[in-house]
């Protein structure tokens, strides 16, 4: 039984430690930039506390990294250098550059690399995917993709905002959309980014709309929130081809209602998607990364997707700060 | 006060004539068409008068026409129309050209008479109820909008509109102005810069004008805004396609959908659902800004202005797919 260790104990790692408890392998250990943090997350899920990333690397088959993204690359090079596999959170990485140094050192080390793209786990996706696939609505022409919440907040420390960590919204949210964009209309070659956290004006929260031109010739519209009112967290997509059209609106197809009087606190730290699943779909990514680790079945996401995903990403920003459209390189080109 | 139509190319023509005929306060005179037949269908269909060329029906001294032609032959319509005396109700896109545009405004200025755009959105109930809420300053300032206004190819309507000459352009130009139009309406700012991209994924072979199209704008007060023009409704589609803005403001968002407002209809049709509009409908309320204007000696609430400012963004956005990047106007 593969043992796990979770390093970082915030939202995500909470996110992973309650779906490792749905497979078959053993979540062991966790560790935390603060002790006290991973003693307490430790003592929740009944597993051990370590004091440091190395001691935690020593003691498991996979490392599972749910930190920060600035700090994703330092971590996934060390575990590497263990000979661990290797399960990392998205973004895989702040840059590009971080992002081909921590796929070469894996397939030195000989160790896999996973990227937590859940967003290819939820069903709408999976069901899109598969009829786009089928030629339901012929060659791809017109996609939308849209996610918006609330500005997420971390009291003790709000990197999610700090462009320097996470590369902001339009890396931290919007990878999501990029990656679905991609994987539904083919490789990005162009990128046209507004955002307003990089238009002057003065405001506490980001909202980004951004085209895609792919190299097939597909373009795409992608919306990026986090100027929301609480508690809104709200997904929808469609995509138009030369046969037909899928659309999906959260808002219009969740299944289940549920409306509360207000109290005091309210929504969480970060808006995360609610649709009532038998499976979550962090779970069923988890299952999957486990599978191919023990026979090598099919992953749907792997850590080329990610550093594509991160191409898009930072020619998006790069455009939102520069004001001109950006153009991508093959992502084979990159890896040379 | 007397009222004719020139042209019934354009298939808003059916959608408005219905408001002009049968009405005490209107004497319609009648169609004028340079195709005969199609004049004579629509004269035949709705029981009015067909006169046999444009200058027949100006020499009754209408008060008012619509010009419902291809878009390429609206500045040449609006000229005599303009030259008779009449007051105009342009369908938009306004024209083809900044230089047709300017000219359709100066004809207009120079002999009197007003020239309207034909910009039905402005009249739509829910936009309106948006347009006071910003005006009461509820959102705070606007940051961004993201629109959309998607429709089926309309190649099954009229197949002018997919006759690059005839139309102009594709979903770009047709689609584009709506939007563009109702962003500087709720913001009062102009567009200074804007960017697009474009293809011709659908029906890729049977036309000859891009039929997918989006656009970025940045407005001079510092909102940003996007479009989605495309044409990207199937033909089997359960509507012809919708208009929906999200409006972030820095006290919350709106999102308004004008076309939500549906019956979702399972009946005996080819379709296996159709959606029937039960909404205000916008296309009277504007006909009749269009009347009253002439009754009361009065500015429409939308102007020919409106309609070459709202081009003028379009033709920006066809400059920037040229150029790959964005462009200022």
């Amino acid at each position: 039984m593969k043992k796990i260790g979770i390093v970082g104990t915030g939202v995500m790692g909470e996110t992973h430690a309650a779906s490792w408890l749905e497979t078959d392998a053993k979540l062991s250990h966790c560790s935390s930039g603060h002790f006290e943090n991973a003693k307490q997350f430790a003592e929740k899920y009944s597993i051990e506390a370590c004091e440091s990333l190395d001691a935690l690397i020593a003691a498991v088959d996979v490392v599972d990294i749910c930190t920060p993204t600035h700090l994703h690359k330092d971590m996934v090079l060390k575990a590497a250098a263990a000979g661990k596999d290797i399960v990392c959170e998205k973004p895989l990485g702040l840059t590009v550059d971080e992002c081909v140094t921590m796929i070469r050192a894996c397939e030195d080390a000989g160790v896999k690399l996973f990227v937590a793209h859940v967003t290819r786990y939820f069903p709408e996706y999976v069901a899109a995917k598969a009829n786009v696939a089928a030629g339901e609505v012929g060659k791809v022409a017109v996609t939308r993709f849209r996610r918006e919440s609330f500005q997420p907040h971390n009291a003790s420390d709000n990197w999610y905002v700090d462009l320097e960590r996470s590369g902001g919204m339009l890396q931290d949210l919007m990878i999501h959309d990029f990656d679905l964009a991609r994987w539904m209309a083919g490789d990005v070659i162009k990128v046209y980014a507004k955002s307003l956290v990089t238009s002057g004006e003065e405001v506490n929260f980001d909202h980004a709309m951004v085209i895609l031109t792919h190299k097939n010739g597909a373009i795409s519209h992608i919306t990026g929130s986090w100027a929301q009112p609480k508690p809104r967290f709200r997904t929808s997509f469609e995509i138009a081809g030369d046969a037909g059209i899928i659309e999906w609106d959260s808002q219009e197809k969740a299944p289940l209602q549920v409306l509360m009087h207000q109290t005091e606190g309210g929504s969480g730290e970060v808006g995360l998607p609610g649709s009532p699943l038998l499976e979550s779909p962090y779970t069923s990514q988890l299952k999957e990364f486990l599978a191919n680790l023990e026979s090598d079945a099919t992953v749907r996401v792997d850590a080329v997707d990610a550093l594509a995903a991160v191409q898009i990403a930072r020619a998006a920003i790069e455009s939102a700060l520069t004001g001109k459209a950006v153009d991508v390189m093959a992502v084979e080109e990159v890896l040379k | 006060m007397k009222i004719g139509m020139m042209s019934f190319a354009h298939l808003h023509a059916e959608f408005y004539i219905p408001y002009l005929i049968h009405r005490p306060d209107v004497e319609f005179l009648g169609i004028a068409d340079d195709n005969l037949g199609r004049g004579k269908l629509f004269a035949d269909r709705y029981g009015v008068r067909l006169f046999d060329s444009y200058d027949a029906l100006l020499k009754e001294s209408p008060d008012g026409v619509v010009v419902c032609s291809e878009n390429n032959r609206h500045r040449a319509l609006v000229e005599m129309a303009a030259s008779a005396g009449a007051n105009v109700l342009s369908e938009k896109p306004l024209a083809v050209d900044m230089e047709d545009c300017r000219a359709m405004l100066d004809v207009c200025e120079k002999n009197d008479v007003r020239l309207m755009t034909a910009f039905p959105m402005r009249y739509d109930a829910s936009l309106n109820e948006v347009k006071k809420m910003l005006d009461q300053d509820g959102l705070g300032k606007i940051l961004a909008m993201v629109g959309e206004n998607q429709g089926q190819v309309p190649s099954h309507h009229r197949n002018w509109f997919v006759d690059k000459q005839l139309a102009g352009g594709g979903a770009v130009l047709d689609h584009t102005v709506h939007l563009a139009d109702i962003y500087r309406w709720y913001l009062g700012s102009e567009v200074t810069e804007v960017y697009a991209q474009a293809n011709q994924i659908i029906q890729a072979e049977t036309v000859d004008v891009e039929t997918g199209g989006l656009l970025m704008l940045q407005f001079e007060n510092g909102t940003m805004a996007s479009i989605d023009c495309s044409w990207s409704r199937p033909v089997r589609y359960n509507t012809w396609g919708g208009l929906r803005i999200e409006i972030v403001g820095e006290k919350g968002v709106v999102d308004v959908d004008a076309f939500k407002a549906n019956l979702d209809v399972h009946g005996g049709c080819a379709q296996p659902m159709r959606l029937h509009p039960c909404g205000s409908d916008s296309n009277g309320a504007m006909v009749e800004d269009f009347l009253k204007s002439i009754r009361e000696d009065r500015d429409p609430k939308v102007s020919g202005f409106d309609g070459m400012k709202a081009f003028e963004i379009a033709d920006a956005a066809y400059r920037s797919i040229l150029e790959g990047q964005p462009v200022r106007i």
